[in-house]
């Protein structure tokens, strides 16, 4: 089954080592599944705030299946049936000699296909399981901190480690399953690996955003504004919504963003080591990634399972227990990537690569942090303007966030510069392997991370549990600790998110660049031709029109995302207000329908995505059959840099309004109340779709947009051979632009009807 | 059914009721359908020490449960110069209720002017009867003194008031970091500090001729005070600290 040319007796160990790995991280999941589950689920009304939430996350997930399943059925056919449009590469020949090309065609459009359907499950488990144990958890939480702090820390971080080593698990499990059966073929089938598991995360991301968003907005709007209601106020209609929306889209959404970015780093690793592997003969190239990944798994079981508070800790400081686990992790990490190079790779430039990445997750982390802590100057200084109003608190965020997203840019330049100085006098295929290196070191930690961030919404639905079934004060200083906690690691990991989603669709990009020339070369292009000879030349008019349609693209991407949001946030005010009126809602003698409100943010949520996802999907086909291939590199130039400065910029902002709304609730400037608090809830309504709807929908689009480029190249390239016209390539141009304008105006118009019950 | 009586200072108005004080706090606050919001600071009467000041036939026939058998949420018995008519041995605890209806429960202290320090300025709220927002050399008791001063030509026989944060510029107005004050005026405040910092005699300067009904209670310096120009009743506001001992979920509230 396994077959690698050349592969040594310890290489082929290796690499089932890795699958039992995978496999391990998997059962270690189950492993602390039990161990939670196992723990009491509170009283009777914790568990009836509890059903109550598990009945709208289910409702949610149950609707979003039914929307992703039909499209996911058609990419498969389209993938399947790519391969005959594109011959399968050399390597595959190589890999299945002894198959004619009728045979070779269907493995590997049946191995594309399959793959496809496996990046999306995979990326669909790790978000739909994710989230039901967040839920599971959350009540859980609520009951311990009832008893400690300790046993409340416990389970919220175990909850999330599920969704980590899931994550870190299904992730390595299946590049490492392709990879044993396609070997130097798999980068045929990795393409489908990695835009299942992206397409899903769009989707999860997109959908989670916007739900969480609408719910939260809508709900502080008319609860806490209008009615003047405390947060997670049982009679506010849009509550249980809310503490969904906290699970959908920081716990199921994020969880498959950085999936995928997981995936997608070891999809172009692989790609681009095939490449160098044909080159030098060394399958090291091949075979560290997956080791470094084997070994981040590793380490991150031992980390995660370190993380534990003190039984007589009085200051409840979770964040310690947390980065102890965290550093730990990546100490074992670095000692044991050290050994594997020095004993296994006899050379030091994939290691610092690795490590590089490792770094560079450290640094993004404390940039993010400096920038949206309120420990720190920017968050001080927002909340400082807040005095003379939100105009100027706004205007302060939007410096702070146009800063962060300078110096996180400025920093993964540092990255790639690195990169590049690790194999300086090597080819463009060795800097663009480093900087893929670079995204594995990078989200070797990724356990830990995930763990960290779905953390989050448990510590917060565990708040809301305990809000609205009137736990006693100890228990709720627990959870408050804990939920501040989980604020803080919720935006350091989504800086990760951010930065990773760039390494990994910079280390696309150098695929895209490494794919397409050697379809050129199967296709009989001269070499100087070849995109790798020629490289993206913006000077081209093509090409730099593709780099500004691309640059415009993540824009297009927020403004419909944004106002997907207010339009269901208005929706979420108006079914609370009508509720209000309601005789004995206000007065706590009847109860609200909260599934209402749960059902106005599901279709809100669902109907969005159809119309981003074709516009992710189609307009790199749109550029590369109208503007060509290297016009479609410059396209792909333009959203990897737009996407990034957005994203930052808004999830920066966001954040560091949010904070400077806490910092004000938490006593500066006269406390909730003041004019300063006014101001900042101002702020942070503005920068909540921001940082949680548009700015993270934009690290899956950018790498739908690579993916499907590179998808599509090799076809584009096979009806654009120079000095010939294609009139398919211009209808399907034509076509794919119809589709996009049908879709914007869908999406503005603001698609379906409202279907909720009357 | 046990009747209370209570002193409600933001309006000023004697009410009797069927319900005790954190469940008047909320009613007080944000009403019997919970439709409404703002602040309440009421003190508990005792009913025993001022009967013979009340209509008790009223109070009897009025303050009687409802129809559908309910408590009687409230019976006002007097809106007008009620403070000054009340003696002060018949003031229990006082309540302090955010807008949505969250009650902290504070009891007289024994106040000490010895340890009042007469270097630094003061600001503070006056909440019953009159509401100006004044700054002053003096001290509280100092303060109550000579408001209640009936040889002066104006005077009230009995006040209301809460110390508020000055924070530095209780010492230095014109440089001191007012970083932390939310108050809307800080320049104006600091004139007024500065003009009774340097002006001989002038002890008292109005910073906010009006009382808008809403206190911010994190910035209560020392707290409350009731009296008149013989006695002084001290309700001591608990630090941040202590307050999340003694009621987190009003602290959550502030």
């Amino acid at each position: 089954m396994f077959s690698l040319p050349g592969a040594s007796t310890f290489e082929v160990i290796a690499i089932w080592c890795v699958l039992a790995i995978a496999l391990f991280g998997l059962v270690y999941a189950l492993i602390l599944r039990r161990q939670v589950i196992a723990c009491d689920k509170g009283t009777d009304k914790m568990q009836a705030v509890w059903g109550a939430i598990s009945e709208g996350a289910n409702a949610y997930l149950r609707r979003q299946l039914r929307t992703i399943v039909p499209l996911i059925f058609l990419f498969t056919v389209i993938l399947f049936l790519s391969v005959y449009i594109v011959p399968p590469t050399e390597e595959t020949k190589v890999r299945f000699s002894g198959y004619s090309d009728e045979s070779l065609k269907l493995i590997i459009g049946f191995g594309r296909a399959v793959a496809f359907i496996m990046g999306a499950l995979f990326s669909l488990m790790v978000g739909q399981f994710g989230m039901r144990m967040a839920v599971q958890a959350n009540v859980r939480v609520a009951s311990a901190s009832r008893r400690s702090f300790a046993e409340a820390l416990k389970i919220a971080y175990r909850a999330g480690t599920i969704t980590g080593m899931l994550t870190d698990g299904l992730g390595l499990l299946g590049g490492t399953i392709i990879f044993i059966f396609f070997g130097v073929a798999s980068p045929d089938t990795l393409l489908g690996f990695g835009f299942g598991g992206t397409l899903l995360a769009l989707f999860m991301r997109v959908g989670g955003g916007i739900y969480t968003k609408a719910a939260d907005v809508g709900a502080d709007l008319v609860g806490k504004v209008e009615a003047g209601l405390p947060e997670d106020d049982e009679r506010n209609a849009a509550v249980v919504a809310d503490l969904v929306g906290d699970n959908v889209g920081d716990c199921a959404g994020m969880a498959a963003d950085i999936f995928e970015s997981y995936e997608v780093t070891i999809v172009s690793t692989l790609i681009l080591g095939v490449v160098l592997y044909i080159t030098t003969g060394e399958l090291s190239w091949i075979i560290f990634p997956l080791l470094v990944r084997g070994i981040g798994v590793f380490s991150s079981i031992i980390g995660t399972y370190l993380v534990r508070g003190r039984k007589d800790d009085k200051e409840h400081n979770a964040l310690s227990a947390i980065n102890k686990g965290f550093y730990t992790s990546a100490v074992i990490s670095i000692i044991l990537f050290g050994l594997i190079s020095f004993f296994y790779v006899h050379d030091w430039h994939s290691f610092l690569s690795v490590v590089v990445g490792i770094i560079l997750a450290i640094v993004l982390d404390e940039i993010t942090k400096y920038f949206t802590d309120g420990h720190y100057t920017p968050v001080k200084d927002i909340a400082r303007n807040s005095r003379t109003g939100s105009a100027t608190l706004i205007l302060k965020g939007l410096g702070y966030g146009f800063e962060v997203t300078v110096w996180q840019i400025v920093v993964i330049a540092i990255t790639i510069l690195a990169a590049l100085l690790i194999y300086w006098g090597q080819s463009v295929v060795h800097v663009l392997y480093g900087v893929a290196m670079t995204g594995i070191g990078m989200l070797t930690l990724t356990g830990n991370n995930v763990a960290m961030d779905a953390f989050g919404p448990i510590a917060d639905n565990a708040n809301g549990v305990g809000e609205l079934s009137h736990l006693d004060k100890d228990a709720r200083k627990i959870m408050d600790s804990l939920d501040a906690t989980g604020n803080t690691t919720k935006a350091i990991t989504k800086g990760v998110a951010i930065g990773s989603a760039v390494i990994a669709a910079v280390a696309l990009f150098g695929s895209f660049v490494t794919d397409v020339s050697k379809v050129q070369v199967q296709m009989g292009f001269e070499k100087a031709q070849q995109l790798i000879e020629t490289g993206i030349r913006i000077s081209v008019p093509m090409v730099f029109i593709g780099f500004l349609i691309g640059g415009a693209v993540p824009w297009l991407f927020s403004s419909l995302t944004i106002n997907s949001v207010t339009r269901a946030a208005a929706m979420i005010v108006e079914e609370v207000r009508r509720q209000f009126r309601i005789p004995g809602i206000i007065e706590r003698t009847k109860k609200p329908d909260y599934q209402q409100a749960v059902d106005i943010c599901t279709i809100a949520a669902q109907k969005e995505l159809i119309p981003l996802a074709l516009i992710a999907v189609l307009s790199p086909i749109l550029i590369g059959s109208l503007l060509g291939v290297e016009a479609l590199g410059g396209f792909l130039a333009g959203v990897i840099l737009s996407g990034q400065l957005l994203a930052v910029f808004m999830s920066g902002s966001g954040g560091a309004w949010d904070n400077a709304k806490k910092t004000i609730e938490d006593g500066m400037y006269g406390g909730k109340g003041s004019e300063a608090h006014h101001a900042a809830v101002v702020g942070d309504t503005v920068g909540d779709p921001l940082k949680d709807t548009a700015g993270p929908a934009l690290n899956p689009m950018i790498k739908v947009i690579n993916l499907v480029s590179l998808l599509a190249a090799p076809v584009l390239i096979a009806y654009q051979k120079p000095g010939t016209f294609s009139a398919g390539l211009i209808i399907t141009g034509i076509l794919c632009l119809g589709i996009i304008v049908g879709a914007i105006l869908f999406s503005k118009r603001g698609g379906f009807k409202k279907k909720v019950r009357d | 059914m046990a009747k209370y009586l209570y002193l409600s200072i933001t309006p000023e108005a004697l009410i009797a009721s069927m319900i005790p004080p954190a469940e008047f706090g909320a009613y007080m606050a944000t009403g019997t359908k919970k439709r409404n919001r703002g602040q309440a600071i009421f003190f508990e009467v005792d009913l025993d020490k001022i009967r013979h000041l009340i209509n008790t036939d009223y109070l009897d026939r009025r303050c009687v449960r409802q129809a559908d058998g309910s408590p009687k949420h409230s019976v006002y018995l007097s809106v007008y110069r009620v403070l000054e008519t009340i003696p002060l041995n018949a003031f229990k605890n006082l309540y302090l209720t955010t807008d949505n209806g969250i009650v902290l429960e504070l009891s007289a202290a024994a106040y000490d002017t010895s340890k009042e320090t007469g270097k630094a300025l003061h600001l503070y709220q006056e909440l019953c009867p009159v509401t100006p927002q004044i700054a002053s050399k003096l001290t509280p008791s100092q303060l109550l003194k000579e408001l209640t001063d009936s040889t002066k030509p104006i005077y009230l026989p009995k006040l209301m008031f809460v110390e508020l944060r000055l924070d530095e510029l209780a010492t230095n107005p014109l440089t001191g970091s007012g970083e932390h004050l939310p108050y809307t005026s800080i320049g104006h405040l600091r004139d007024c500090l500065e003009i009774l910092k340097n002006e001989e005699g002038k002890a008292m300067k109005t910073v906010q001729r009006f009382y808008h009904g809403s206190l911010l209670f994190r910035t209560i310096q020392s707290g409350f005070y009731v009296g008149d120009k013989e006695n002084i009743l001290f309700y001591r506001y608990p630090t941040m600290t202590e307050l999340e001992d003694i009621n987190y979920e009003f602290l959550r509230a502030i």
